[in-house]
C-alpha cells in the first residue's frame, strides 16, 4: 500500500493556473524524486501536502485513507515532514531552538524543558558532525549562520519531526559535496526504516545517486512516473522539456565569433568587489557574452555591482570608452546601462500597479519627464511591448495579472523605450515559459544586431550555448575558463564549472 | 453580478454609501442633522481632518512602515506660528503662510532624514518627534502671548467664499485634485507607488528611493501646517494641543480611504471619503443624548466594525 | 533565497556583537547608568535612598506597561490600547475596593478582578488583530478608544480615592525595606520565569518570520492572542502600581502612557518589527524616560524648556537605541 497518493490536485493563483494536476504516490521506504523546470509546480505540489498551501481540488490519501490537510499543524499531526526550498527558519532563535520549534518539550506544561530541548537537538546536529563548517554550535543564532549552514539546519528541522513522509524541496542547493554525502547517508537509513520520502533537486547526479523513482512534471502537470534504474538523464530531460525537445533559441547556434568592427560596447579589468574577484573582459558592441558556470559563483553579483548596486572594491569599467562607476542605478541608466534581474519579485515586478507603470520608469529617468502623459507613454510603451509579443489585454490591468513569462516581457520591455548601450542580463529566464524564452532570445539577438553589447548570465546551459557568441565561465569567484568557437561545447562548460567546485 | 460585487468592494464606494447610510441616521436621530448648513459645518471639520490626512497618504503610500505621527505636533505648532505671525492682521496672512509652510516642512525634512539615513523606523522617529514638537510648543507658548486669526482667515474657513461654500472646502476640494493629479498624472506619483509597493525594485529601476521618501515626509508636515493654520481660523485662536487630535484619526481617514499600511496601495479620493466618515460618525455621536462614556464606546466599536470592511490581512495559508 | 558567495564570505560574530547579543539591554543599561552619574553630578541628593525610591515608585507603573507592550512586539505587533487598559483597571480597581469597603479582603478581591479584566482587554486584542486580521495600529487605537468609553463609564471624573490600606502599602515599607523593592523582585522573579516559558520562544520566532512560523507548525493566531493577553496582564499590574502611585482613579491617565510605553521598548533594544525583544531592556528604557525628566529637572532648565528638552533628549536616546539594536542584529 502506498503511503501517499494525491489525485488530481489542483491550484490556482488568481489567473495563473500553479498546479493543474498533481497525482503521486509515494511507497514506504522509497525516495521519489520530483523533476520539473523551475515553474512547473512542484513547490506547490509539496506545499499542498504540507499544507501550507490550500489546494482549489484533488484528493490525498496518507495509508490509503482520504485525508483532509487543513494547514501545517494538521499535515505535521498526520505525520509529514518538509524542507522548505526558502527555509522556514527564526533568524533571531538559536540552532537548537530552530530545530525543535515545532514541538517545543515542555515541563509543567508552559517551561521549556532546556535539557530536553538540547538533547533532543543533539540527536540532529550530531548527525552531521564534521561537515557544517566553522562557527556553527547548537546555540549560535541561525541568522549568523552562513546560507549551507541554514540549509542544514532547515534539514535537521525536518528531520526532527520524524515524520513518516519526508519532503526535501532543493535541500541541497547550497550545500557542498561532504555535506550532500552525508545527508545522503542519512535519507539511506531513513529509507531503510520504511519512510517515505519526496526528494526534489536540479542536479542529475544526486538523483542518480539517491532516487528510486521519478514523476515528471511538466507545466503544471504530472507527466510521468518512472523507475530511476531503468531510465537514462536524457529520456528524464526529454520529458522534463516536453515536445520542444531542444531550446527553440538553440536551433540556429550563435555565430563563433563575429567580426565585431564597430569596438567595444564595454571593458572590464581586473573588477573585484563581494563575491567576484579580478575579473576582465571586453564585450564587443553586438556581442553577446555569456556567463556560465555553476549557480552562485559570482556572476549576478558582479553583473549586480556593474549596475551600481553591489559593491566594487578594485578595477575599472569603460563604456563606449568612458570610465564608468556608477555609484547606484540610477546612475547606471542614465549612462546607458540596463539589467534585468531572472528575481523579477524582487528586482523587477511593481506589484499591483498597471502594466503602464511597470514599462515606463526607465523611460521616465532617460528623458527626466515630471509628468505623466498617459497618450504620450501609451506611444512609447505599446512599440516596446509589441517587440517583445507581450500578451495583455489592457495598459492598465495590474502587472500581476499576467503570467510569469508575460511580467518578465514587461520588465524586458522597460529598457527598450530608449536603448541603452549595455544590457546585462542576470539569468533572464528564470521560471518563464518556452515559448516566452524564444521570444527573450529572439530580441536578445535583435539587440545585439543593433549594436548593443549584451552581457548574458544563464543557469541553463543550453541557453549559453546558443546564443552567446563567447562563453567566461565562473567559478569560485573568478573567470576560470573562456569557451569561444568550437569550444563552445556542453562538454566543456561541465568540465570547467566543476572544475575543483 | 460579479462587476456589482466587486464594485460593492471598493473601498470609496463602502465610504460613500456609509456616508449616505451615516447622514440618514442622523437625520433620523436628530432631525436637521442633514441639513444644508450642518452638512457646510461637518464638511468644514472634514476638510482639516482631510488636509492632514492629504500628507499622511502619501507617507503610508510610500511603504516601508510609513507613517507620520508628528502630524498633531506640527499642526498645533503651525496654529502657534500663524496665529502670532499675523496676531489678528489681515497683512499678516501671508507671511504666516509662508512660516508655516516653511515649519512643516523643516519637521518633515527632520522626519525624512531619521527615517532614511539613519534608518530609523518611521514609527519611532516621528514619534520621538511628537515628544520635540510637543515641548516647543510650551517653550513657545511661555514666551510669546498666543495670537489671534486674522479676520481674512477666519472668514475663509467659517465663511461662505464663493457659491455659499467656504473658502476651506475649496481649498479641500483643490487638495483633492492635487493629490488625485499629482498621484495619477505625475512621474512623482507613480514613483511613491513603486516606492511603496516594491521598494527594491524601484530602486533597481532608478527611482531616487531616500530622496522619495525624504519629500514625502515634507509634504507631510507641510499639508499639517496648513491644516493648522486653517484651525486657527476656525477656531479662532489656538490652545495647547489642538492638532494632537489628528495624529491618529488621520491615519484612520487613510486606512477607511481604502490605503493599506503597507503601502503601494490606495489613493487619497477614498482619504476624502474616509475623512468625511469619520467626521459624521462623530458628529452623530454629539449629536445623539448620551454620555460621554457611551460615545466613545460606540465609536470605538464602530470603527473596529467598519475596518472589518476594509482591507483585512492576508491569510497565511495561500 | 539562493545563496550566493557574498554571503559565504560574510563574517561570524565578534566580541562586541556577542555581548550585544547575549545581553541586547547593554546600551540601555549604560545609558541609565551615565543618566544616574548626571542626575547625580547636578544633584547629589537625587542619588539618594529616597529620591531613588521615589524614582522607582513613580516610574514602576511606566516600567510594567512597558514590558506589557514588549510582549507584543516580541511578536511584530503592537498595543495602543495599552495605555488604555491601565487606566480602566485603575477606575474598575478604586470603584470596587471602595465598594467592598477599602478592606484587605477588597483590596485582593478587586486586584483579582483587575487582572482578569487586564487579561479580557488583552483578549480582545488579540482576537481583533490576530484572528479578524485587522491592521494592530489602527485596530488597537479602536479598542483604546472603545475601553476609555468604558473606563468612562464606571468613573465618569477622576478623583474617586483608592483606600489607605492600598496606597499605604505601596508607598510604605515592609520589614525595613521600602514595598516597590519588593515589588521589583517579584517583577524580576516573574520575567525570569516567564522568559523559560515555551509562549516566549514562540512569540519571537512568530515575529521573527510570521510565514515561516506557521510552515513550521505553530498555532501562529492563538500565540499571537496569547501574546495580547500578556499585554493585557502587564497593564493590569501598571495599573496596580499606579493606582499606589496616585492614590486615586482617573479614566484618562493612562492615556499618554501609551506612547511612552513603545518609546521605551525601542530605547530598551528591542526591534519593533519583532523577532528581538528584551524585557529588561524595557525596563531600562522606562528608567531612562524617567531619568531624563529628573535630569532635566535638576539640570536647572527654565521650566518652560523643560518638554523640549525632555522630547529632544528622548529623541537622540531613541536613536540611539534602534542603531545599537541594529548593531547587535547586524
Amino acid at each position: 500500500m502506498s503511503k501517499l497518493k494525491l489525485n488530481g490536485v489542483s491550484k490556482a493563483y488568481g489567473a495563473t493556473l500553479a498546479l493543474r494536476r498533481g497525482d503521486l504516490e509515494i511507497a514506504a521506504g522509497e525516495v521519489h524524486v520530483l523533476m520539473g523546470s523551475n515553474g512547473s509546480g512542484k513547490s506547490t505540489l509539496c506545499k499542498i501536502i504540507a499544507g501550507s498551501v490550500r489546494p482549489d481540488g484533488g484528493e490525498i490519501l496518507i495509508d490509503g485513507q482520504p485525508v483532509t490537510i487543513s494547514g501545517p499543524q494538521s499535515a505535521r499531526a498526520q505525520g509529514i515532514g518538509i524542507f522548505y526550498q526558502e527555509l522556514s527558519l527564526a533568524g533571531n532563535r538559536s540552532v537548537e531552538e530552530n530545530i525543535c520549534l515545532a514541538m517545543l518539550p515542555v515541563k509543567a506544561r508552559m517551561f521549556i524543558d532546556r535539557a530536553a530541548l538540547k538533547a533532543r537537538a543533539a540527536r540532529y546536529i550530531d548527525l552531521f558532525t564534521g561537515v557544517f563548517g566553522d562557527g556553527f554550535a547548537a546555540e549560535t543564532l541561525v541568522g549568523n549562520l552562513r546560507a549551507d549552514q541554514r540549509q542544514l539546519v532547515e534539514i535537521m528541522k525536518a528531520l526532527a519531526s520524524e515524520a513518516p513522509i519526508l519532503i526535501f524541496d532543493e535541500p541541497t542547493s547550497a550545500l557542498d559535496r561532504a555535506q550532500v554525502d552525508r545527508f545522503f547517508d542519512i535519507l539511506r537509513r531513513l529509507k531503510r526504516d520504511g519512510r517515505g520520502i519526496i526528494f526534489i533537486s536540479h542536479r542529475m547526479d544526486e538523483i542518480t545517486a539517491i532516487g528510486d523513482r521519478v514523476t515528471i512534471i511538466r507545466d503544471g502537470e504530472t507527466i510521468k512516473t518512472l523507475n530511476l534504474n531503468e531510465t537514462d538523464p536524457a529520456a528524464v530531460i526529454r520529458l522534463m522539456v516536453g515536445g520542444a525537445g531542444d531550446m527553440p533559441a538553440s536551433r540556429s547556434s550563435a555565430p563563433a565569433v563575429a567580426s565585431f568592427a564597430t569596438g567595444a560596447a564595454m571593458t572590464v579589468d581586473k573588477l573585484s568587489g563581494a563575491g567576484f574577484r579580478n575579473v576582465s573582459f571586453e564585450v564587443a558592441k553586438g556581442e553577446i557574452l555569456g556567463l556560465g558556470g555553476l549557480h552562485g559563483q559570482g556572476q549576478s553579483a558582479m553583473l549586480r555591482a556593474i549596475f551600481g548596486a553591489g559593491a566594487i572594491t578594485s578595477g575599472g569599467i569603460r563604456i563606449g570608452g568612458d570610465h564608468f562607476d556608477a555609484r547606484s542605478p540610477r546612475d547606471a541608466i542614465r549612462r546607458g546601462c540596463a539589467y534585468v534581474s531572472g528575481d523579477r519579485g524582487r528586482d523587477g515586478v511593481i506589484v499591483g500597479r498597471p502594466i503602464i507603470e511597470n514599462v515606463t520608469p526607465i523611460h521616465y529617468l532617460r528623458d527626466r519627464l515630471m509628468i505623466a502623459h498617459p497618450r504620450s507613454l501609451k506611444e512609447k510603451a505599446m512599440p516596446a511591448l509589441a517587440a517583445m509579443h507581450t500578451k495583455f489585454a489592457s495598459l492598465l490591468h495590474p502587472i500581476n495579472s499576467l503570467s510569469g513569462g508575460n511580467q518578465q516581457k514587461v520588465i524586458i520591455a522597460r529598457w527598450l523605450i530608449d536603448r541603452p548601450d549595455v544590457l546585462l542580463l542576470d539569468d533572464p529566464t528564470k521560471g518563464i515559459d518556452l515559448s516566452a524564452k524564444a521570444d527573450l532570445f529572439a530580441l536578445i539577438r535583435q539587440l545585439a544586431a543593433d549594436g548593443l553589447g549584451i552581457l548574458l548570465y544563464s543557469s541553463e546551459d543550453a541557453e549559453l550555448l546558443g546564443n552567446a557568441n563567447r562563453i567566461l565561465v565562473f567559478n569560485g569567484g573568478s573567470v576560470t575558463r573562456e569557451l569561444t568557437g568550437e569550444d563552445r561545447t556542453r562538454y566543456n562548460l561541465y568540465q570547467a564549472a566543476y572544475e575543483a567546485a | 453580478m460579479n462587476v456589482a460585487i466587486s464594485f460593492l468592494k471598493k473601498p470609496l464606494v463602502i465610504a460613500l454609501l456609509l456616508i449616505v447610510a451615516l447622514l440618514y441616521l442622523g437625520e433620523g436621530l436628530s432631525p436637521g442633522f442633514a441639513s444644508a448648513d450642518q452638512i457646510l459645518r461637518l464638511l468644514i471639520v472634514a476638510s482639516l481632518l482631510g488636509i492632514v490626512a492629504a500628507g499622511q497618504n502619501v507617507v503610508i503610500l510610500g511603504g516601508r512602515e510609513g507613517i507620520d505621527l508628528s502630524v498633531g505636533g506640527v499642526v498645533s505648532l503651525s496654529a502657534i506660528i500663524a496665529g502670532n505671525v499675523m496676531n489678528g492682521a489681515d497683512g499678516g496672512i501671508l507671511p504666516a503662510v509662508l512660516a508655516c509652510l516653511a515649519a512643516g516642512a523643516f519637521f518633515g525634512l527632520l522626519n525624512g532624514l531619521g527615517v532614511t539615513l539613519l534608518r530609523i523606523p518611521p514609527l519611532v522617529m516621528t514619534l520621538g518627534m511628537l515628544g520635540v514638537l510637543q515641548g516647543l510648543l510650551v517653550v513657545i507658548r511661555n514666551g510669546i502671548p498666543s495670537g489671534r486669526a486674522a479676520p481674512g482667515l477666519s472668514a475663509f474657513v467659517t465663511q461662505p467664499l464663493v457659491l455659499g461654500i467656504p473658502g476651506i472646502i475649496w481649498l479641500w476640494i483643490a487638495v483633492g485634485l492635487f493629490m488625485a493629479f499629482m498621484l495619477s498624472r505625475t512621474v512623482f506619483g507613480h514613483r511613491i507607488y513603486a516606492i511603496g509597493s516594491n521598494e527594491h525594485a524601484a530602486y533597481m529601476a532608478g527611482v531616487p528611493v531616500r530622496r522619495m521618501r525624504i519629500g514625502l515626509f515634507m509634504i507631510s508636515g507641510m499639508f499639517a501646517a496648513v491644516a493648522g493654520l486653517c484651525l486657527l481660523g476656525y477656531s479662532g485662536s489656538s490652545f495647547a494641543n489642538v492638532g494632537e487630535q489628528y495624529m491618529l484619526s488621520s491615519i484612520i481617514a487613510v486606512v477607511f480611504g481604502g490605503t493599506s499600511l503597507a503601502g503601494g496601495k490606495g489613493g487619497y479620493t477614498g482619504t476624502m471619503a474616509g475623512a468625511l466618515l469619520l467626521v459624521i460618525l462623530q458628529g452623530i455621536l454629539t449629536t445623539v443624548n448620551i454620555d460621554e462614556s457611551g460615545r466613545q464606546m460606540v465609536f470605538g466599536a464602530t470603527l473596529l466594525l467598519l475596518m472589518l470592511f476594509y482591507g483585512r490581512g492576508r491569510a497565511m495559508r495561500a | 533565497m539562493t545563496p550566493t558567495t557574498t554571503e559565504t564570505l560574510s563574517s561570524h560574530a565578534g566580541g562586541l556583537k556577542l555581548w550585544l547579543e547575549r545581553y541586547p539591554f547593554l546600551p540601555a543599561l549604560i545609558i541609565v547608568v551615565a543618566l544616574l552619574a548626571l542626575n547625580g553630578a547636578f544633584s547629589p541628593n537625587s542619588l539618594g535612598y529616597r529620591s531613588l525610591t521615589g524614582l522607582l515608585s513613580t516610574y514602576m507603573a511606566l516600567i510594567m506597561l512597558a514590558i506589557a507592550q514588549t510582549y507584543v512586539v516580541s511578536a511584530g505587533d503592537i498595543d495602543l490600547s495599552a495605555g488604555a487598559t491601565l487606566s480602566l483597571v485603575n477606575v474598575a480597581i478604586v470603584v470596587l475596593m471602595e465598594k467592598w469597603g477599602g478592606g484587605a479582603g477588597a483590596v485582593v478581591g478587586a486586584m483579582l478582578l483587575g487582572v482578569l479584566l487586564g487579561l479580557v482587554c488583552g483578549v480582545i486584542n488579540g482576537i481583533v488583530v490576530a484572528a479578524l486580521r485587522l491592521q494592530a495600529i489602527v485596530a488597537t487605537f479602536a479598542t483604546s478608544i472603545f475601553f476609555t468609553g468604558v473606563a468612562l463609564y464606571v468613573m465618569p471624573v477622576a478623583g474617586t480615592p483608592a483606600p489607605a490600606l492600598f496606597w499605604r502599602t505601596y508607598g510604605g515599607r515592609l520589614l525595613g525595606l521600602p514595598f516597590v523593592f519588593y515589588v521589583l523582585a517579584a517583577l524580576a522573579l516573574l520575567l525570569f520565569l516567564l522568559s523559560r516559558t515555551r509562549l516566549v520562544t514562540q512569540l519571537l520566532a512568530v515575529g521573527d518570520d510570521q510565514q515561516a512560523a506557521y510552515q513550521t507548525g505553530l498555532p501562529v493566531v492563538l500565540i499571537r492572542i496569547k501574546g495580547y493577553a500578556l499585554c493585557g496582564l502587564f497593564s493590569a499590574l501598571a495599573a496596580f502600581c499606579l493606582t499606589g502611585d496616585t492614590a486615586s482613579g482617573d479614566p484618562l491617565v493612562g492615556g499618554k502612557m501609551t506612547l511612552y510605553s513603545v518609546a521605551a521598548v525601542v530605547l530598551g533594544g528591542s526591534a519593533l518589527a519583532g523577532g528581538w525583544t528584551t524585557v529588561v531592556g524595557s525596563l531600562l528604557g522606562a528608567l531612562t524616560i524617567g531619568l531624563v525628566n529628573s535630569l532635566v529637572f535638576f539640570m536647572g532648565t527654565p521650566s518652560e524648556w523643560q518638554n523640549f528638552v525632555q522630547g529632544l533628549a528622548i529623541l537622540f536616546v531613541l536613536m540611539a537605541g534602534v542603531l545599537a539594536g541594529r548593531r547587535a542584529r547586524a
